[in-house]
């Protein structure tokens, strides 16, 4: 050929080459695109019930005979028989008590806490109905409305717990203890003696039975700066010190004061012009102090073995509940805890590490009709989901409901587990990465954040601080990987974000791609010399963010990425009602862009009675990020 | 808030100061014939009375004899005992066209008797105890009317049925409160039906908004009235009244006139200075309202302006909602609703005459409905809306009832007058439209009703507060107080703090009828409560049990202002409020002895002891 045409062949082929790579990525990144869900693995059906049965459940368990036991918060027991047939049946057990929010079974006998009480079910005659209804214990209540009592759960030895929720009156913002227990754990026996067992709770919806220990998960609010879960032991001090007010009682197991706490921590009274006690709002630059901070000072208080990071993984936790041998195949023995508010279920691995518990968190699975408040396993390793939301609101068309989540045995692509190291994590998935994606460290992305303990109602995530991901070594199987992380910071939550970790065999991303590891201990041992390691870093091309010019509006595609990684999907959708107002309904107030700013940093829940739950706080979204979010939102008004 | 208003007249200063004392002289004679109580110290308020009617002291009504009624010379109440030579109506000296009446009655064991309005419109008083499924003709019914000349069958029509039956045995006093409206004429023509806006008996609403076709059957006339005389009927049996309080209404009242409004485009968070302003349109409009053509969605400000004419003067109440945004009131240029959201509730004295109106709305809440609603009252001018009343509906919760269609129990806070809210408290109600509540934490009954049971959306909508309410009408027992006591002897304080008494309750336990016995522990005893509507539904049987016999054990039946031993073992409860019976307390001995200015009922209990509650 002349070297014209060899040229210009030269041209035709590498450009033909180009076509092929660029088809080649397109490919890879659109099997991205349709990697599988939630829903392709862990199905939801509603349990068939009587039209007109309500159902706001407040506590589900299984029975011995695979029936199920539902009370509800209007004061009824259903025994469901049958519950994973077809046909399942209800029986009316009893009726006619106060806002039952547990349920468990002893003996023949079903308990239940009341508002005032626990109370001991049983049907003495068998005509299908109780007739006992006998007082183990009854508590003090000031007759305040948000004095919900929850559990009983049961311990091994037969002996039961409560917790018991602080009152909260016209400083809607801040618990109250008003009355004895309130804000306290108590621990009941069967002849009615009581022993408080530990206080700092604020509102203890999520009681639960672990393997024979007590835990519980509190909601965020005053000093709460996220939902957590934590191990509720005699004497323990949980947080929130409205309880504390009663130690001085003689048979308290703690002596802490309030003022030990409200010495180290502003406790924040503050009034308006017109003399009122007024909301603590959020103050940004304020030197703060963290649980851990405290911790030095008072022995007593116990540090969330979990957190929960709010908006992200739940906003008003509920019960927490062990996965069975057996069932739901990589996840058995790990835990399952839902959310009332955004009506989902998030699962956590917990591994001892210097003899204290202590894990990792990720979504589940979402969609529930309702707000999630109690689960219990059926016989056959389906998930009885038991929901409401009367009060406070929550995602889902529904307001209350008898759901049942099961697994249809496909493997889904998932971390499974997320274990500390000397000097990082290492994370088992449930099916073979592809290798060479997980060579590179782009792949990963580690970032770690903390809470304040302060009365104001929640915290924004603070101490941000990208963590640099140094080396990361590949298991021969593929089913491993332990990256070398710099900057661990204990006590500290790390996420970590494997956006650019692939299945093996069709390169599909994971389920769930971001994990929170709350690092209350960094362990012993040998750390990986860097020669073990892959180093490689090449920039992914799914990880840009668009870049838009200042002013320019941008489409919802692009606005996308950064409500979800300042998770205002949590709550909001663009067009529908779901824990907060959609943002077509906001774009209708014609806020100003600045206005917007000001109100993602100190939102004004008055401005919208209809939605129960308020908006957090949320200082962290950063100025660029915000101007883009206002932006967009102001342009759906049209 | 209390302003004072000069008169806004266009006189000299003399003129003024005559108009001034005329004013004043109106407002004393206006307050004195606004609300009136009957003088029953003789007849003299009624027109020549016959002899069936009688004024007495006291009264006292057989519960198990039939139309028996007999009394004490005295003052203060009115008694009719009809017979063969003397049993006519009574009428009052006084008429009345729109009105409010307020009284006690007593009926007699199955005694039958009316208050007819204008002598026309009868509201049926009787004996209707225990009746479950009330009638026209039962207690609070509106009377039937009759015509002979409409088609076989339907010759009697119209008449209304109270929504429950919430009256008392015979012998009990019984409050009814009644608003009346008479029929409007114009040129001798009628353009109105009477109407009867309310009927509430013992505390409960039995009948609202009931337009009157035409007079009821037995009326003195067939012709309709503006004003006439009040009946009471005297012929068929046994009655007596107390308390009689009449409120007779102006004619007329405050109204708005030559309304205009401005609209003004834009978001006005504070209020604006609408002298730099541009109106976008101007009208005149008939009353003030936010139904109008050609305003935009959102975004606006109305201003509305009219006078406000004060017919007569008076010290007038103004209760104003707004919805949409801040709205502010000024009436004679002075502020008397800020602009707020806030609305609110204000008193204002106003001589008669005329006053400037203005009223601005600024309306740029999204998610509300531009709503205006000012209403107007005063003690002799019932609530009435004085902007325009067709505003859309304030969008409000279904409420949630719980009827007890069989033995029901729910347990809920529950508030008494003049008490602590009860946190651990039984609700108990039954077909027959008997309940009751229990409180654990003392062990007393503290209420009794009759009627349906329970409205509980104060608990069971949204949130809630954890409390329900009866329907029903109530007889409250006081403060709740232990039920029993260890006492030294009969005279000893009776205690209410359960230190040292190792009171413990146990919940209860339903029999087959799923009725419950509370058991509770206290001084090491066990202790078995039970209480049950009576089989003749004439009330509820209480029995409590001691396991183990016991002595200087009391129990409190009752704490009251009155306590009357009628016969061995029964007492009239507090001047006629409820009955007490003793059914079986073996040897015991009651007491009554003085407690904190009251009178209480003690019975020393060694194992049992059983005594009914008649309401």
């Amino acid at each position: 050929m002349k070297s014209n045409q060899i040229k210009s062949s030269m041209r035709s082929i590498n450009y033909i080459l180009y076509l092929f790579v660029a088809t080649l990525s397109m490919q890879t990144m659109s099997y991205a695109q349709e990697s599988p869900k939630e829903e392709d693995f862990f199905k939801i059906n509603k349990l068939r019930s009587p039209e007109g049965t309500l159902l706001e459940v407040g506590g589900l368990c299984t029975m011995p005979d695979g029936n199920l036991a539902i009370a509800t918060r209007r004061g009824d027991v259903y025994i469901v028989e049958n519950p994973t047939s077809p046909k399942p049946y209800f029986r009316k057990f009893a009726s006619g008590l106060h806002e039952l929010l547990g349920i468990a079974y002893k003996n023949g006998s079903l308990y239940v806490a009341q508002r005032g009480e626990l109370t001991r079910l049983q049907d003495a005659n068998m005509d299908g109905k109780a007739d006992i209804f006998e007082t183990i214990y009854a508590w003090p209540l000031s007759g305040n409305y948000h004095e919900y009592s929850y559990g009983p759960k049961i311990a091994p030895d037969g002996s039961f717990y409560v917790t018991l929720n602080l009152g909260f009156g016209d400083v809607w913002w801040s618990g109250t203890s008003f009355v004895p227990w309130r804000g306290w754990a108590l621990h009941i026996f069967e002849d009615g003696r009581m022993e408080p067992w530990a206080t700092g709770l604020r509102s203890p919806c999520g009681i639960s039975m672990i393997d024979g220990e007590l835990f519980y998960t509190d909601n965020q609010g005053d000093w709460m700066g996220s939902g957590s879960i934590m191990p509720i032991k005699k004497g323990a001090f949980l947080g929130n010190p409205g309880g504390l007010v009663w130690t001085n009682m003689p048979n308290s197991p703690l002596k802490l004061t309030p003022d030990a706490i409200f010495s180290k921590v502003n406790p924040r009274i503050e009034f308006s012009e017109d003399g009122r006690r007024a909301k603590p709002e959020n103050i940004e630059k304020e030197s703060f102090k963290t649980l851990a901070d405290i911790k030095k000072d008072v022995p007593e208080l116990q540090m969330p073995t979990v957190w929960l990071p709010h908006g992200v993984l739940g906003i008003s936790n509920s019960e927490i509940i062990k996965i069975p041998k057996g069932v739901f195949g990589p996840f058995e023995e790990q835990l399952l805890v839902g959310d009332q508010g955004q009506s989902k279920i998030s699962r956590v691995f917990m591994e001892k590490v210097k003899g204290e518990l202590q894990g990792c968190a990720w979504d589940f699975r979402s969609g529930f009709q309702s707000g999630v408040l109690r689960m219990s396993w059926a016989n056959d390793g389906s998930l009885f989901v038991g929901e409401t939301n009367r009060g406070w609101g929550s995602a889902g068309e529904a307001n209350e409901g008898m759901q049942r989540l099961y697994w249809n045995s496909f493997m889904p692509f998932e971390m499974k587990t997320v274990k500390a190291m000397p000097d990082g994590f290492e994370i088992e998935f449930t099916k073979p990465i592809d290798k060479k994606k997980a060579a590179n460290l782009s792949s990963y992305l580690v970032e770690s954040f903390n809470y304040k303990y302060t009365p104001v109602y929640g915290s924004p995530p603070v101490n941000l601080k990208k963590c640099p991901v140094k080396g990361v070594k590949v298991s021969e199987d593929g089913l491993t990987v332990r990256i070398i992380v710099g900057d661990l910071r204990q006590y500290y939550i790390h996420k970590i974000s494997l956006d650019g970790i692939r299945d093996q065999d069709s390169s599909y991303s994971l389920v769930h791609s971001t994990a929170y590891y709350t690092l209350n201990n960094i362990p012993d041992g040998p750390s990986l010399s860097l020669k073990e390691v892959s180093t490689k870093n090449v920039a992914n091309a799914t990880a840009a963010v668009a870049k838009v010019k200042a002013g320019e509006v941008m489409t919802y595609e692009q606005v996308k990425p950064l409500l979800i990684r300042n998770t205002c999907v949590a709550c909001h959708n663009p067009n529908k009602k779901l824990v907060g107002p959609g943002f077509n309904e906001i774009a209708k107030r014609k806020y100003s862009v600045d206005k917007i700013l000001q109100l993602i940093k100190n939102p004004q829940p008055q401005n919208w009675p209809e939605y129960a739950t308020p908006m957090a706080p949320m200082p962290q979204v950063s100025e660029s990020d915000a101007r883009k979010i206002a932006t967009w939102i102001n342009s759906l008004d049209k | 808030m209390n302003m004072g208003y000069h008169p806004n007249f266009r006189m000299n200063v003399v003129s003024c100061i005559k108009s001034g004392i005329a004013i004043w002289a109106i407002l004393i004679s206006e307050n004195l014939s606004a609300q009136t109580k009957l003088d029953l110290t003789s007849m003299a308020e009624f027109n020549k009375p016959t002899a069936n009617w009688h004024i007495a002291g006291s009264v006292y009504a057989d519960l198990n004899k039939s139309h028996h009624i007999s009394f004490t010379p005295g003052t203060g109440i009115l008694v009719n005992i009809p017979d063969s030579t003397a049993r006519k109506d009574l009428f009052t000296n006084f008429k009345h066209g729109d009105i409010d009446l307020e009284l006690d009655c007593m009926m007699a064991k199955e005694s039958n008797s009316g208050i007819y309005l204008q002598g026309r419109y009868e509201l049926q008083l009787l004996d209707s105890w225990g009746v479950i499924k009330p009638k026209s003709i039962d207690m609070g019914g509106i009377y039937e009317r009759n015509d002979s000349k409409r088609p076989i069958g339907q010759r009697v029509f119209d008449g209304r049925a109270p929504r429950q039956n919430v009256s008392k045995a015979p012998g009990l006093w019984q409050h009814y409160k009644i608003s009346f409206q008479a029929p409007r004429f114009a040129n001798g023509v009628k353009t109105e039906n009477a109407r009867i806006l309310k009927v509430e008996l013992n505390g409960v609403v039995i009948q609202e908004n009931i337009e009157l076709s035409g007079p009821t059957a037995g009326s003195i006339s067939r012709n309709e009235i503006a004003e006439d005389a009040l009946r009471i009927q005297g012929d068929h049996g046994q009655v007596a009244f107390k308390n009689i309080v009449v409120t007779k209404f102006p004619d007329q009242k405050p109204s708005l006139s030559e309304m205009s409004v401005n609209i003004f485009q834009g978001r006005f968070e504070k209020e604006p200075d609408l002298s730099k302003l541009k109106s976008m349109m101007q009208k005149t409009i008939p009353t003030m309202t936010v139904n109008m053509e050609g305003i935009p969605k959102n975004f606006y400000l109305s201003q509305y302006n009219g006078k406000l004419i004060v017919p007569e003067s008076g010290e007038f109440n103004f209760n104003f909602v707004s919805k949409g945004g801040p709205a502010r009131i000024k009436i004679d240029n002075k502020v008397i609703f800020p602009y707020d959201r806030k609305g609110g509730k204000t008193t204002i004295k106003l001589e008669k005459g005329e006053y400037p109106f203005e009223l601005i709305l600024s309306k740029y809440y999204a998610s509300e409905v531009a709503t205006i609603s000012l209403k107007l009252s005063a003690s002799n001018l019932r609530e009435y809306v004085i902007s325009d009343p067709k505003v859309l509906q304030l969008s409000t919760k279904d409420p949630v009832l719980v009827e007890a269609k069989e033995n029901t129990i729910l347990r809920s806070f529950v508030d008494l007058p003049g008490s602590k809210r009860v946190t651990h408290a039984v609700n108990v109600g039954t077909a027959e439209k008997v309940n009751y509540t229990y409180d654990l934490n003392t062990g007393m009954v503290i209420q009794v009703w009759r009627g349906d049971f329970l409205d509980a959306s104060p608990m069971w909508i949204d949130r809630g507060d954890g409390s329900s309410k009866p329907l029903g009408a109530v007889q409250y027992f006081g403060t709740p107080t232990l039920a029993i006591n260890k006492l030294a002897n009969s005279n000893a304080v009776w205690n209410s703090d359960t230190t040292g008494t190792g009171f413990i309750s146990k919940g209860y336990v339903l029999d087959e009828l799923d009725r419950p016995a509370f058991k509770y522990n206290m001084y090491g005893n066990s202790i078995t409560d039970a209480t049950k509507m009576l089989d003749n539904r004439q009330g509820v049987q209480r029995t409590i049990m001691l396991k183990n016999a016991a002595e200087q054990m009391y129990v409190r039946l009752a704490s009251a202002n009155m306590i009357e031993e009628v016969s061995t073992g029964f007492y009239i409860m507090d001047d006629h409020a409820y009955y007490l019976k003793l059914d079986d307390i073996g040897t015991a001995k009651p007491v009554i002895r003085n407690q904190n200015g009251k009178k209480e009922l003690i019975l020393p209990i060694q194992n049992k002891i059983t005594y009914s509650i008649l309401f």
